[in-house]
């Protein structure tokens, strides 16, 4: 298991998921500085969000910890940057990886669940009137996620 | 490889564990603003002891924790004026080197340690005045208690 960490970053920082990198701290192999490229089609296209992730001790046995550190408009992402994603959770499994993750997030960027939400305010404007609570998501992107 | 938690993420753990609320409830914290995405600043509130008239006096602080925390201890601040020898009476300040949770700060420790230690300071100063003042009041009726004294020259 010590040795599956460094491999598993190698091939991550050499062969990135498109839009998705991710560079472990020189002091710290387990605390990653990632940016995501918001997915095009969705209100946060042409943003790119930084997020930080963490290893924790029990990884991969336990999903790692992610959270966003530039501000965004979503329903399953509270003021403080943290996601509600169930593979991060619940349906976390060994067999994940921090690309799997990753995708995931940059997935849910394309497909909000206002039906799941952690920021409620933003969830309750996604569910009624989706078409404003998406303006707002833009606006934020090109103010915030530059 | 023993994982060291960075400091965003243990403060995410804090926040979380302080949200639940922590043993009997004689001491809180959270963050200042809901929406500090750095997690910078943070409040807390001990309950000070209780079986008085005066019941359970609430006292608020101010925790600071900076971009090196918890490599680094974090400052600590008296909202409430408080009497006690380790807080600064002109600005409420707790001296580090006065209190041993933070002159022996460690990663391992916590604002809730910071929290519980203060507490059992100030419920400790709190006994020690009033069994001080009790003493002084029984003393003081002591001495002007007038025993009755057979006459002088009398013998056994």
């Amino acid at each position: 298991m010590q040795t599956a960490l460094p491999k598993e970053t190698e091939r991550l920082v050499a062969d990135p998921a498109p839009g998705i990198s991710a560079l472990p701290h020189d002091d710290n192999l387990r605390y990653f500085d990632v940016i995501i490229e918001g997915p095009g089609g969705s209100p946060f296209a042409n943003g790119k969000f930084k997020l930080e992730l963490f290893l924790p001790e029990e990884y991969p046995m336990a999903p790692p910890k992610v959270r966003f550190l530039t501000k965004i408009y979503h329903p399953n992402i509270d003021k403080l940057g943290r996601i509600c994603l169930d593979i991060l959770k619940d349906k976390w499994s060994p067999a994940l990886q921090i690309r799997t993750v990753l995708l995931s997030i940059q997935a849910l960027l394309s497909a909000p669940n206002p039906d799941d939400p952690l920021a409620t305010d933003v969830a309750k404007h996604y569910k009624e009137d989706e078409k404003d609570a998406q303006r707002v998501s833009q606006e934020w992107t090109q103010k915030y996620a530059v | 490889m023993s994982a060291k938690v960075p400091r965003n993420f243990r403060l995410l753990e804090e926040l979380e564990k302080g949200e639940k609320g922590i043993g009997d409830g004689s001491c809180s914290y959270g963050l200042e603003d809901g929406d500090d995405i750095l997690m910078s600043n943070w409040n807390g509130t001990i309950i000070g002891p209780g079986h008085t008239v005066h019941e359970n006096r609430i006292y608020s602080l101010k925790i600071f924790c900076g971009e090196n925390y918890p490599d680094q201890r974090p400052d600590v601040q008296f909202v409430s004026r408080v009497n006690l020898p380790f807080v600064n009476q002109t600005n409420g300040k707790v001296d580090p080197t006065k209190l041993p949770v933070l002159s022996n700060w460690s990663r391992a420790l916590s604002i809730e340690n910071i929290l519980v230690e203060i507490r059992k300071y100030v419920n400790f100063f709190y006994y020690f005045l009033a069994t001080f003042a009790r003493c002084c009041r029984e003393m003081a009726s002591f001495n002007n208690r007038k025993l009755p004294q057979p006459p002088e020259g009398s013998v056994f």
